[in-house]
């Protein structure tokens, strides 16, 4: 998988290239205008996480013309600007996603992995651990072929630190990647706690290995 | 009291002390003239009279003078005396009626065929009377004319000389900071008015110069602070990955993740204030409160089943405002979750909506908060039994975006309730 990192903040740069070095990734990187659009000509992406404002230009005109050039790479828009207008202006012009700073990276790592298998692996959309496999196309998990019977939510989670396996995610992370914005206004994180405590029983019930373990009250990690 | 009353009270009061002060002066200083005037003619008629006393040579002939000439008495009298000027009264009979009309006498002695007699020279005063009376009448009439006129003419002039004044007051009476609006002050021909003017406008324009600078400040900053944000945020992810990673690291990356955190909500809220203020939220949609209120319910229902509230919904109606949906979402939004953050375990939470309202009611601390300072921002209620991450911005935007559409928000406390009122 090719990706294509265009972003001006050499150390958020930094960040994203580590960060997504366990995906197995092949990572490009454009800090500005000029060189993202180069790279784009001349070649092509599974996913290009695209920065909006840059030296030299604005990200969406890059966009604009990747969509000229009838090209298929995905793109996942990172701004700084988290208007409903910019979101839909940004998706308009064909953007897979839209990522607003400041992002979590195991977000920003979920947001990839599902604009890949989305391009990628059309109608067969499955992730498999061991004995456990999640459907994305049915959003149903089966351990040992059989289905469990998850909520939403858990089923949202599960997916979250599945994309991320091997990483630690914050509670932070997964408050707002369930919760969205209202995360924003309750620091309460004992609804996930529950959620983490009612998918792990679930889980273990059926027979599935406990691959979800908490790391010192700092957040959980998908370990496989 | 008004500044044109107050110029011309002093103007009614000067000009009616001096028509009080004037008219009888006036009528004392035209009455003694009169007077004098009359006091002279006698003399004068009493020395003619002794001029021509040669010519009368017998006692009849000075009967009958005295007879023909009604203004004059004749008396023998045995004494001399000095001449003497008096005013009397006297009754004369008058178109049917007794007056009693004032004379000026002349007493004098004159001497006919070596007899002194006693001779009085009397003028009526009548007509002098009616002629003050004319005079008088006219002056007083004249005088009050002229200053009736004086004050009406002085209060037109003042009215228009002050003008640029009420048109520079009602300028600033309706000046907004924060709506740029071009005030028209109308060009004086008085030049302290044209130059209150132009420091009006100077004061205006810098003012709202700041003000926009500021509002541009707080957006620009909050912007700026994103990417060190992010980066922060980003490297403490990457420590969270870090091999190996101790309880006591995790623990301290924990604490900074919460702050770090912490300081994105509040550099988010800091910057919808700012996007409030700079009406980057001028979209307007039809926004159902009902509908609205129940989508949000639905929302915190995690939180509100976590610490097992029941929350109580009157819905008499389903009123619709013209607004930015993201705005009356936060609005609404921040009054349910401080209604959730701020509730007690197996607290209540009542939703009133009518037509023209919504109410929102919680269990929660036993006394009141302070009503003029909880919309303030960065207002904190110690020990409100929320959680310690509030950051004291949440009613600050709800007051913000109620002042935006015009709404009213009233806070009261009844019952150990909490209570937030919404007026559209």
């Amino acid at each position: 998988m090719k990706i294509l990192i265009v972003e001006d903040e050499k150390e958020l740069l930094k960040s994203i290239l580590t960060y997504l070095k366990t995906e197995n990734y092949i990572c490009e990187t454009a800090s500005d205008y000029k060189t993202a659009r180069q790279k784009i000509e001349s070649y092509n992406y599974d996913c290009i996480l695209l920065d909006v404002s840059l030296p030299g230009g604005n990200g969406l005109t890059l966009l604009k013309e990747l969509k000229a050039d009838k090209k298929t790479d995905g793109v996942i828009i990172i701004s700084a600007k988290n208007s409903i207008s910019d979101r839909i202006k940004g998706l308009n012009l064909g953007a897979d996603d839209y990522l607003t700073k400041p992002f979590h990276l195991s977000e920003l790592n979920a947001r990839i992995s599902a604009v890949i298998r989305r391009r990628h692996f059309e109608g067969h959309k499955i992730l498999v651990f061991h004995e456990l496999t999640i459907d994305l196309a049915a959003k149903i998990i089966l351990v040992n072929n059989k289905a469990v019977d998850l909520t939403r939510k858990e089923y949202d989670l599960l997916l979250y630190l599945a994309y991320n396996k091997n990483r630690v995610i914050s509670k932070n992370a997964i408050a707002e990647h369930l919760s969205g914005d209202e995360a924003e206004i309750f620091d309460n994180f004992d609804f996930i706690y529950t959620h983490v405590k009612n998918l792990k029983k679930k889980l273990q019930m059926a027979g599935c290995g406990e691959y979800i373990k908490s790391i010192y009250g700092m957040g959980y990690k998908f370990d496989v | 009291m008004k500044l044109l009353n107050k110029t011309i009270r002093s103007y009614l009061i000067y000009s009616f002390t001096i028509l009080l002060v004037t008219i009888p002066l006036f009528y004392f200083v035209v009455k003694t003239v009169l007077l004098h005037s009359v006091d002279r003619s006698l003399r004068t008629q009493l020395r003619d009279i002794r001029s021509n006393l040669n010519s009368i040579r017998s006692q009849d002939e000075l009967d009958a003078w005295s007879k023909l000439d009604k203004d004059i008495s004749l008396a023998p009298s045995g004494e001399n005396f000095e001449d003497s000027i008096y005013t009397v009264y006297r009754f004369t009979h008058k178109h049917h009626r007794n007056e009693n009309e004032p004379y000026r006498e002349i007493a004098g002695i004159i001497t006919v065929g070596g007899k002194m007699y006693k001779l009085v020279v009397s003028s009526s005063l009548v007509e002098n009377e009616d002629l003050l009376g004319s005079i008088l009448m006219v002056q007083t009439i004249l005088l009050i004319l002229l200053m009736a006129g004086l004050l009406w003419i002085n209060q037109i002039i003042s009215k228009k000389i002050w003008q640029p004044f009420y048109t520079a007051l009602s300028n600033i009476q309706q000046y907004q900071l924060n709506k740029k609006s071009q005030l028209s002050f109308r060009q004086s021909d008085t030049d302290e008015f044209n130059e209150l003017n132009q420091a009006i406008k100077n004061l205006f324009s810098r003012s709202h110069e700041i003000y926009i600078q500021q509002r541009e400040f707080t957006e620009n900053a909050s912007h700026e602070m994103q990417t060190p944000l992010a980066i922060f945020q980003s490297k403490l992810e990457l420590l969270m990955q870090t091999i190996p990673l101790t309880e006591e690291q995790a623990l301290l990356i924990n604490s900074l993740e919460t702050t770090n955190h912490r300081l994105i909500k509040l550099n988010k809220s800091l910057l919808l204030l700012a996007k409030i203020e700079n009406n980057q939220y001028s979209s307007v949609d039809d926004v159902h409160i009902t509908l609205l209120t129940e989508k949000l319910i639905e929302q915190f229902q995690p939180h509100t089943e976590r610490k097992e509230m029941t929350v109580t919904k009157h819905y008499s109606e389903d009123p619709v405002v013209r607004a930015n949906n993201t705005l009356i979402e936060i609005l609404i939004g921040n009054l349910i979750s401080n209604a959730i953050r701020y509730n007690l375990e197996k607290g209540k939470i009542i939703i009133d909506i009518n037509k023209k309202s919504f109410t929102i009611k919680n269990s929660g601390l036993a006394s009141p908060l302070p009503p003029e300072k909880i919309f303030d921002r960065f207002y904190k209620e110690n020990g409100s039994g929320g959680d310690e991450e509030s950051i004291g911005l949440g009613l600050a935007l709800v007051k913000r975006i109620c002042g935006l559409y015009h709404f009213d928000i009233e806070y009261t406390f009844k019952d150990d309730l909490h209570c937030f009122t919404l007026f559209f």
